[in-house]
């Protein structure tokens, strides 16, 4: 699943060691989410999109378009 | 005292986030010494108080002796590292670390279950020893890392 991960923690300037830390996980967990190598799970695609105060969807794409 | 972390543009204090992640990597280094001390003090008790002449590895039993005491506490060391740490481990890791557990594990176990049968229909056949309970252990062991390994290496 692709997504925008590496672009906004860029953003802001942060380390994948940071954004590990704030989100309670380890930083390969980060690096592979960033990679596409791994889809978070639900509660922690939340945690992520909370972080950046987005939608799920905004940061995250799985290729499907739905019109409307 | 603040701990820092070193940039190109020199030092500069630890991210909230950062210093989250140096703490989980603390603990997970305190969790694998505590891991590797219970198992050397367990081989190390296993060699050093033997009292028999068998052999763990040729499948001896009978000759295998060790104190009571002793039995009981290395029974005692082998349930913490083989029950306690892994279930405390699981609680501690994200779901990234606990799928590559997941894949870890299942190797070991479909090893063992495709094992044992073609341990026991190479025996019937006079190419190898009969199986024994070290040789099967050690397979969902050996296998276990491998896996561990191929999950590192491809998740």
């Amino acid at each position: 699943m692709k997504n925008r991960l590496k672009v906004l923690r860029a953003e802001r300037d942060w380390s994948q060691a940071e954004l590990a830390g704030r989100l309670d996980v380890s930083r390969q967990a980060v690096n592979a989410i960033e990679t596409g190598k791994h889809d978070p799970s639900l509660p922690l695609a939340f945690r992520i999109a909370r972080l950046f105060d987005m939608r799920i969807e905004e940061i995250f794409d799985d290729g499907e378009h739905h019109d409307g | 005292m603040m701990e820092s972390i070193m940039t190109d543009k020199g030092p500069r204090p630890l991210g909230p986030g950062e210093a989250r992640t140096r703490q989980r990597r603390r603990n997970q280094a305190i969790y694998i010494g505590v891991a590797a001390l219970a198992g050397g003090v367990i081989g190390f008790a296993t060699g050093f108080f033997d009292q028999g002449d068998g052999n763990l590895f040729a499948g001896d039993w009978e000759d295998l002796k060790l104190p009571p005491a002793m039995a009981l506490g290395i029974a005692a060391l082998l349930l913490a590292v083989f029950v306690a740490l892994p279930i405390y481990g699981f609680r501690m890791i994200d779901d990234y670390k606990r799928e590559q557990n997941l894949v870890a594990f299942s190797g070991g176990c479909i090893a063992v279950v495709a094992g044992f049968p073609i341990w026991a229909a190479l025996h019937a056949g006079g190419f190898v020893p009969a199986p024994h309970a070290f040789g099967i252990f050690a397979i969902a062991y050996v296998s276990t890392i491998i896996s561990y390994g191929y999950a590192r290496w491809r998740l």
